[in-house]
């Protein structure tokens, strides 16, 4: 019977060792587990509370566990640090090899600069942003910190076989990150749990010209529209990718041509305006010029949708030789010191910083109300993951959700506008 | 604290609409500790919420409930939130709600047959959500067995912690 990459993903990691379908139960045998800042939780609360005295007395591979202390880098709060030394010491007492808890940055960007996943393998991580993985071909899922618990110990989870959904992206290739805006503009037609517990499937002419840092953002947001997995196919761009990364071996995912898709939508991307989610949900999306004009107080490009080089490279191209609009906080956060270091080393941050932009410490906090919060008012766009009410400090804000470069564009003129009357758009 | 799935769960209930986010529900980057989260929860939508709920209340949703972080909802249940019903639930706020033993309900078309501040059954055994005052019912989804047990044991923790005893006892008794 045909199977789509789920499908496969779940049979290959089927530890009763037969073939799944959408629909069915399986235990799954796990590849790696990635434990970011919460892994306290994991590793001690909840193993005390489930009634290990001493905590988590073991974990079942310590090469496949891969700790990085993201959101809480550098601390903000001493119940932070102290949080962090408690993770640090059961790292240390489990033996865990692969742990980053002096370097700030995004875990699941990490998990990529480090080359800590392959194509075909099924990875879980205890934040709902794990699903990126599938821009490299990976099964990456989001899973919750009790799961972890489970996975830690035994290196097995349950999981239901997904249905399968095709999303067919048609289109030229731009000279700006589009990622955001597809994704958007998806959630705003098909509604923001359009793909809910299911799995996507990128494909379509535009897909081969799409950079890995415009995968990974779609990818990303794939639980923005509610899915389980949001998978890329594995093409050059993703073995090249891969190869400068690790060089153990792998076997990608690939559908079956007959494979059975619940749903199908074809997008063709050039028809495509610029978008802005309004406040405060996902697919409250409108085209950008039903913002415009809208006065902004602060601008964010930053997090695991949109913190990666061609995020910043777009707002340096953007604001090279021009300034910020007065009263305008316009933050940039590189999603990892990998990407903070490439920004550096191609004159990006120079460039933004003579324009009048603050660049914030790699990590989740512009993510959050973290870095950068908002007052009674205020107005917010930013090139991150959510808009909720609150997200950003106030419950009196608003919170704009758009593309890097609408959020450049709008931190130049100081209110929304259509990026086309201040960008040559190809 | 295990679930027992055959308990029948009768309460007033507090009517929310689509994709209630868990920044709303655990809004645990501004409050970070429990005490705080009970005095806040739910007020992005009900500002009267944390102060008026009372224990074995209900709460009915609408569609994709718990959307957003991996966070779970367990200060729902420690307002007195007996019951979680909605017309569907995000992906990671069902898993956490198994894996902490928190009873939550798909039922599609339940916002349809309940209003704020009416009386809802929940009756897990029969398979039906239903309207106390007025009888309108509607069918809740049954979870697979392993969902029942993981329930029945209290959550994912719990049951992991029987597994491993059972696991470690055995590999014991076999090196004797």
């Amino acid at each position: 019977m045909a199977q789509t990459i789920a499908e496969k993903l779940f049979s290959l990691h089927n530890l009763a060792g037969r073939p799944v379908h959408a629909g069915d139960m399986l235990e799954a045998r796990i590849d790696g587990a990635m434990v970011h800042y919460h892994a306290n939780e994991p590793m001690h609360d909840l193993a005390l509370q489930a009634g290990f005295k001493d905590g988590l007395p073991r974990v079942w591979d310590r090469e496949r566990v891969f700790v990085l202390v993201d959101h809480h880098q550098p601390t903000l709060s001493q119940k932070q640090a102290d949080e962090n030394a408690l993770i640090r010491r059961e790292v240390e007492r489990l033996g865990i090899q692969c742990f980053h808890d002096s370097e700030p940055g995004i875990a699941h960007q990490m998990m990529a600069d480090y080359g800590l996943m392959r194509p075909g393998e099924l990875v879980v991580g205890n934040d709902s942003h794990t699903i990126s993985y599938g821009a490299l071909n990976v099964g990456g899922l989001g899973i919750t910190r009790a799961d972890m618990l489970y996975v830690l110990l035994f290196g097995e989870l349950w999981f239901q076989v997904p249905q399968s959904i095709k999303v067919t992206l048609n289109g030229r290739p731009r000279n700006y990150p589009v990622a955001k805006d597809i994704i958007l503009y998806l959630a705003g037609r098909y509604g923001d749990d359009f793909a809910g517990s299911m799995s996507i499937e990128y494909g379509g002419t535009l897909v081969p010209r799409l950079s890995i840092d415009s995968r990974m953002c779609l990818s990303a947001h794939g639980v923005e529209v509610g899915a389980k997995l949001a998978v890329f196919p594995c093409d050059d761009a993703t073995r090249s990718f891969i190869r400068a990364r690790t060089d153990k071996a792998y076997e990608p995912l690939a559908a079956d041509t007959d494979a059975r898709y619940e749903r199908e939508i074809v997008l063709d991307v050039d028809a495509m305006p610029f978008v802005v989610a309004k406040p405060h949900q996902f697919g409250n999306v409108a085209p950008v010029a039903e913002a415009a004009g809208r006065r902004i107080h602060q601008a964010i490009i930053g997090s695991c949708a949109n913190g990666r080089f061609e995020d910043v490279e777009i707002a340096a191209r953007l604001l090279k030789g021009r300034k910020v609009a007065k009263g305008v906080r316009f933050i940039v956060s590189p999603a990892s010191q990998h990407v903070y270091l490439a920004c550096l080393k191609a004159g990006l941050i120079e460039t933004l910083v003579e324009a009048g932009a603050q660049v914030a410490t790699p990590g989740c906090g512009v993510c959050q109300p973290k870095v950068g919060f908002l007052s009674d008012g205020e107005v917010c766009i930013t090139a991150t993951t959510r808009n909720f009410k609150g997200r950003k400090g106030s419950m009196q804000a608003d919170i704009y959700l758009a593309g890097p470069l609408t959020v450049a564009a709008a931190a130049l003129a100081g209110e929304i506008v259509d990026p086309k009357e201040v960008f040559d758009v190809a | 604290m295990s679930l027992d799935l055959n308990r029948v769960l009768r309460g007033r209930v507090w009517k929310f609409g689509d994709s209630i986010e868990t920044d709303a529900i655990n809004p645990y980057y501004r409050y970070p500790t429990m005490e705080e989260l009970k005095l806040h929860t739910m007020e992005a939508y009900r500002p009267e919420f944390p102060q008026e709920v009372r224990p074995v209340d209900s709460l009915v949703a609408g569609r994709n409930f718990g959307c957003g972080s991996s966070r779970p909802g367990l200060v729902l249940r420690e307002v007195g939130i007996a019951a979680i019903v909605a017309e569907s639930v995000a992906r990671l706020f069902l898993r956490n709600s198994i894996d902490r033993a928190i009873p939550i309900f798909i039922a599609p078309g339940i916002t349809g047959i309940v209003n704020d501040g009416e009386t809802l059954e929940v009756d897990y055994p029969h398979g039906i959500a239903c309207n106390g005052g007025t009888g309108a019912s509607v069918p809740l989804r049954k979870f697979p067995p392993l969902i029942e047990e993981i329930f029945s044991a209290g959550g994912l923790p719990e049951y992991a912690y029987e597994r491993y005893i059972r696991e470690t006892a055995g590999r014991n008794a076999s090196r004797r």
